[in-house]
């Protein structure tokens, strides 16, 4: 499992592989985090988020988009994220903590995920992804 | 350039129909020769997806500063026919107007006997950088007005002076905003952050007018040499992000009703005038003017710092002007001989209305409206005016700013915050920011050198030079 920032010029590109789709949407979900908030991020507070989407591609924006919406709301950072699929509906459970000035002012705001340049793959490898995050 | 792009005249390109499948209208994109060595295929690409979309008119143009972003390009400018054509989110972007706004000051660098004291104040004035939130919290009903009347509702509640909204384009409020289309979840985000600045290429500029090229239009917008003056960049925070996001699942899913065939999901339209189409439409305008009241309360945050420190007036502190760079608009063009409305889509391009054009000034009438060109962190910034020649060949538009060159991975690894610091720092600059990675990533060498962006669109009549900005002090978000 891991994820990369590739070479973008306007905004942050992202290649995530996982060994499992669900995996594939957890490192997602932690690139997001560390390029918000570095990689200081500790847990405590947990959040619950459920979606479903017509498309796999549209579940992943979705549920991205909203963990950029309770984060922002409540004021949360998360470090971990239990995912689970079940065909196109996801269900989870974020845990995070209190935004901190002193210790989470590291990154750079996201403002939207992007359809463009988002592709969703599997190889002998495993799952992996594409994914532009507007910053 | 790729193959089939070819050259149609000094600093301008054309991408023939046919370059992608379906193109309607072939693109037309501007660049100097410089410009043009650095220039990614992605834009090309993107610019050549957004001429496939329905009722597009004339061409798909690009301006210098194009660069690759999402759906359509950055400083990319494409009109819709109001009936057979499209509205996309995907051509306004995520920050709804984000925009910049210039005001000066009575004072000389000399009256600056501290600049990183006033550096410093201005920083703490402003909310700045991820996770900041706003000092004053909105009531839901307080947020609806700001969404309704933009800049006025700040100056009404005494952040600012009546002249200040004819100093904005569209009086700092569109018109059409329908707060009904705007969703809890986009308004549970705007109440903490009026007045924020936020993070990325958004900051606070202190600056000094370092040349005057047109003395006429100069006098005309109140800039003289040697003025210390103050630059805002920023938009309407996540406000406007939740209303693009809201609004583009929406149309995303509406595509297929319209029969829209799409090389890009971010391109995702709907007809203008469809039930979809009309409620984006009306949060955007929405969103829009939450921007507007955005920059009128850091206008007046940061103008009651010049007044605590320097003890001059409020109103010695005159807005030159304040112009949205992503945005789309109804707008009346010239269109095959016949004045049409037409629905102009800008992202990361500014309007250029020319002399005697509508919505400008009165007494700029006939000059052209100030156009305002912000620079990279340590660069110069640029003032131009709006010309006819925009009117007639760009839907009245020019470029937005210098456009990247370098991704933010590959900046961090060449450059520390606090190198590029010292080296600002060495050349009289004082940056300040909530943290390191922050300067790093908008180094000055990131971006295409804003001096040679302004040149072309100079050059080619799409605005005109008016003066040159020069840096003195950053805050970055």
């Amino acid at each position: 499992m891991s994820y990369e920032e590739l070479s973008h010029t306007a905004d942050v590109k992202i290649r995530a592989r996982a060994p499992t789709c669900d995996a594939l949407f957890g490192e997602a979900f932690l690139a997001l985090m560390h390029v918000m908030y570095g990689d200081d991020r500790k847990g405590g507070t947990s959040r619950i988020i459920d979606i479903n989407a017509p498309d796999r591609e549209s579940l992943l924006l979705d549920f991205l988009s909203e963990v950029l919406f309770v984060s922002e709301v409540d004021g949360l950072v998360f470090c971990r994220a239990d995912v689970h699929l079940d065909g196109m509906q996801i269900h989870a459970v974020l845990d995070g903590e209190p935004f901190d000035p002193a210790r989470h002012a590291k990154g750079t705001e996201v403002k939207g995920i992007s359809y463009s340049g988002m592709s969703m793959g599997k190889d002998a490898k495993g799952y992996m992804l594409d994914i532009l995050f507007d910053v | 350039m790729p193959q089939g792009v070819t050259k149609a005249g000094p600093n301008e390109w054309e991408i023939p129909v046919g370059y992608v499948p379906g193109m309607r209208v072939p693109g037309r994109f501007f660049l100097s020769d410089t410009l043009e060595a650095i220039l990614e295929p992605g834009a090309i690409q993107q610019l050549a997806n957004v001429a496939t979309l329905p009722g597009i008119i004339r061409y798909s143009l690009g301006m210098p500063d194009l660069h690759w972003g999402y759906g359509f390009p950055i400083g990319g400018v494409a009109a819709f026919s109001l009936d057979e054509g499209v509205i996309s989110p995907g051509g306004v972007g995520f920050d709804i107007n984000c925009g910049v706004r210039l005001f000066t000051t009575p004072l000389a660098r000399r009256d600056i006997k501290k600049p990183r004291d006033l550096v410093e104040s201005l920083y703490h004035a402003v909310p700045t950088g991820v996770g900041a939130k706003s000092s004053e919290k909105l009531t839901p009903a307080a947020l609806t007005e700001i969404m309704n009347k933009g800049a006025r509702f700040a100056v009404d509640a005494g952040f600012g002076l009546e002249r200040d909204l004819v100093r904005c384009e569209e009086s700092g409020a569109m018109k059409q905003a329908d707060t009904r289309a705007v969703s809890e979840k986009a308004r549970a985000r705007g109440i903490p952050q009026s007045g924020t600045l936020g993070s990325g290429n958004h900051f606070l500029e202190l600056q000094e007018v370092s040349e005057i090229y047109d003395e006429t239009a100069a006098a005309a917008f109140g800039l003289e040499q040697g003025q210390i003056c103050c630059m805002i960049h920023c938009g309407s925070r996540g406000l406007g992000h939740q209303v693009c996001t809201d609004h583009i699942k929406i149309i995303e899913t509406a595509v297929k009703k319209y029969h829209i065939a799409l090389p890009d999901r971010q391109l995702a339209c709907v007809p203008a005038g469809s039930p979809e189409g009309t409620a984006y439409f009306g949060a955007m305008a929405a969103a829009a003017n939450y921007a507007w009241a955005n920059r009128q309360m850091i206008l007046h945050a940061a103008r009651k710092e010049f007044v605590r420190m320097f003890g001059i007036g409020y109103e010695t502190m005159p807005l030159v002007y304040d112009v949205a760079h992503n945005v789309a608009k109804i707008e009346e063009h010239q269109v095959d001989g016949h004045r049409t409305r037409v629905m102009v889509h800008r992202k990361g391009a500014t309007r250029s209305f020319g002399p005697g054009a509508p919505d400008i000034p009165h007494d700029l009438a006939r000059i052209g409206q100030p156009v305002i060109i912000p620079g990279s962190m340590g660069t110069c910034s640029y003032v131009l005016k709006g010309t006819a020649t925009a009117m007639e060949r760009t839907f009245g538009s020019t470029c937005h700013g210098s456009g990247r060159i370098m991704s933010r991975s590959q900046a961090k690894k060449t450059l520390t915050g606090k190198e590029v610091a010292d080296q600002l720092l060495a050349r009289g600059i004082f940056v300040r920011a909530p943290n390191e990675a922050a300067i790093a990533d908008e180094a000055p060498e990131v971006y295409k050198p804003s001096s040679e962006v302004v040149q072309v669109v100079h050059d080619a009549g799409l605005s005109t030079l008016v003066a040159r900005l020069s840096p003195m002090g950053v805050i970055k978000g």
